[in-house]
């Protein structure tokens, strides 16, 4: 699914944001990345969006060279690719249902699907009963919710989040992270970036650890870290 | 296709009222540059249009002097027929100008009965086939022994002969000015037009930035988030080339008639043909204003 080879990225002149990353992420996997801030977490992330290119090496998602890729095929690519962020990037000026079916309708797609997988996935992350909220009147894991509906909606095969708990209470975070678990076993990739040590400990999933964008460790059923 | 066509209207509308004052600011700069087009093209049609009538009258008069001989008259007048291009020729007779000349006097004869001898001269007024052709016939004319013999002022040539490609000439200048001056105007007023649209379009791409950030997130064609500006800033271009098009119409139907009322004697009119030039040219130059300048904010401020 991912496939990052000898990858670097150099913002200005100044020591390397990532330096030769080599990462592979099978089809269906679950994947932490942890790091500090600063560690690189959100470069690797905007990477795979094709938001950024690397400085240099190559990383193939989906089958897809990014670095090779023509600009007017990015947004096709980014419609296989889920998004999740830890400010929910929501439309204050729409309802839950609005917000969700705002992802579909941007990407053409005909009122009629739209009708019928809003609501199946509002009622896959628990929000049947908010749909005609706004943003303001939602708990923030509600919003999280609302976030993770509008990345899924589209059946994506691989899901990113850059620090989805880090607005959270560590109950709420739970419940986000086994809406993640869940949404693993569909068969979708899941990539979540955090530094909530609790969270890794406790899922026992593989663990991509980043330290001054290098990676430092990369563990099947890891834990967050040692000593730190 | 048709839901997007309907949601894109939607976007532009939307964003047409959330700023509107901008939005009201370009139209009235592009309606008053398209207005300024369509007229300074109305105007300049009509005025070549006049042009070309005058042209039409352009006639030769070749003064005679008194008690010229009747047989040099006749054989100046016969040389005069038989070139090909001359339509016809017309003997005018001394008495006939003071007629004439009291014709147009209507208002003061007393002038011309104040007349004591008859100043007028005679004349021979040669109708040219194609107007174009004035300068070589007035040219052959002064080549003919027989006119220097028959001529008011055989001395000076140059003034014993009457023809209009000088008013033409005149016009013609008057046109080439008009038209360079409304040129100049125009380049100016379509460039602020451009400013404008390209500054209510920044605005309207500052106002959606979050939806645009969402739009391509999830993976929004480049073409769906920039359809919306594009559209918005064609509309209001439209817009303003409509209400151009409304003002030119009620001049032409309005203030039209009472102009060819008082100036009856020069067919100050646009035919329905050139009106309806007139409208495609400010259609289209209000969507190619619209487009540019949305174009060039897009470009500018919308990085996708």
């Amino acid at each position: 699914m991912i496939s990052m080879r000898n990858v670097s990225k150099v913002y200005g002149a100044d020591k390397p944001a990532l330096g030769d990353v080599n990462v592979e992420i099978e089809q269906g996997e679950f994947v932490f990345l942890v790091g500090h801030s600063g560690s690189g977490k959100s470069t690797f992330i905007r990477l795979l969006q094709r938001e950024l290119l690397p400085s240099s090496g190559t990383i193939i998602v989906a089958g897809q060279d990014l670095t090779k890729m023509k600009n007017w095929k990015v947004p096709f690519l980014r419609r296989n690719i889920g998004c999740v962020f830890q400010d929910f990037k929501l439309l204050p000026n729409k309802t839950t249902y609005e917000n969700v079916a705002f992802a579909l309708e941007v990407i053409g797609r005909s009122k009629h699907v739209i009708r019928t997988q809003v609501p199946e996935v509002l009622r896959l992350v628990g929000l049947e009963d908010k749909i005609n909220s706004y943003p303001d009147e939602l708990s923030g894991g509600e919003q999280q919710r609302v976030s993770i509906a509008r990345a899924f909606v589209n059946r994506p095969p691989l899901l990113l989040a850059d620090e989805p708990t880090g607005n959270l209470d560590p109950a709420t975070s739970l419940g986000i992270m086994s809406l993640f678990s869940r949404i693993n076993k569909t068969g979708t990739t899941v990539l979540v970036a955090t530094h909530d040590r609790e969270m890794v400990d406790s899922m026992r999933k593989r663990v991509i650890a980043l330290e001054n964008g290098v990676v430092i460790r990369d563990q099947d059923r890891g834990v967050y870290g040692y000593g730190d | 296709m048709a839901i997007n066509l309907g949601y894109f209207l939607k976007e532009s509308v939307v964003s047409f009222r959330r700023n509107w004052v901008m939005s009201l600011g370009a139209v009235i700069t592009i309606y008053l540059s398209l207005l300024l087009v369509g007229a300074s093209v109305g105007s300049s049609m009509i005025v070549s249009q006049v042009v070309r009538s005058v042209e039409e009258k352009v006639s030769i008069r070749v003064f005679l002097k008194d008690g010229a001989a009747p047989a040099d008259v006749d054989s100046l007048q016969a040389a005069l027929v038989a070139d090909a291009r001359v339509k016809n020729v017309k003997y005018t007779s001394k008495e006939q100008a003071l007629k004439d000349f009291g014709a147009t006097m209507v208002e003061s004869p007393e002038l011309v009965d104040a007349l004591e001898v008859n100043p007028l001269p005679a004349s021979l007024d040669v109708d040219l086939k194609t107007p174009q052709d004035v300068n070589a016939v007035v040219a052959m004319i002064k080549a003919n022994p027989t006119f220097l013999k028959v001529a008011d002022r055989p001395d000076k040539p140059e003034k014993s002969l009457k023809y209009g490609q000088q008013i033409v000439n005149q016009l013609f200048a008057f046109t080439r000015v008009l038209r360079a001056v409304g040129a100049v105007f125009i380049i100016m007023l379509a460039i602020i037009s451009l400013i404008f649209i390209n500054n209510t379009i920044r605005l309207a791409i500052y106002a959606r930035r979050k939806e645009i950030g969402i739009m391509r997130l999830v993976g929004a064609s480049n073409w769906f988030i920039r359809t919306p500006f594009l559209l918005e800033g064609t509309l209001q271009s439209l817009l303003g080339a409509l209400l151009a098009l409304l003002t030119l119409g009620s001049i032409q139907w309005f203030v039209m008639p009472k102009v060819r009322e008082t100036i009856s004697f020069l067919p100050v009119t646009l035919s329905a043909g050139a009106a309806a030039q007139i409208s495609a040219i400010l259609i289209l130059s209000g969507v190619v204003i619209g487009l540019g300048g949305s174009a060039f904010a897009l470009r500018r401020y919308l990085k996708v």
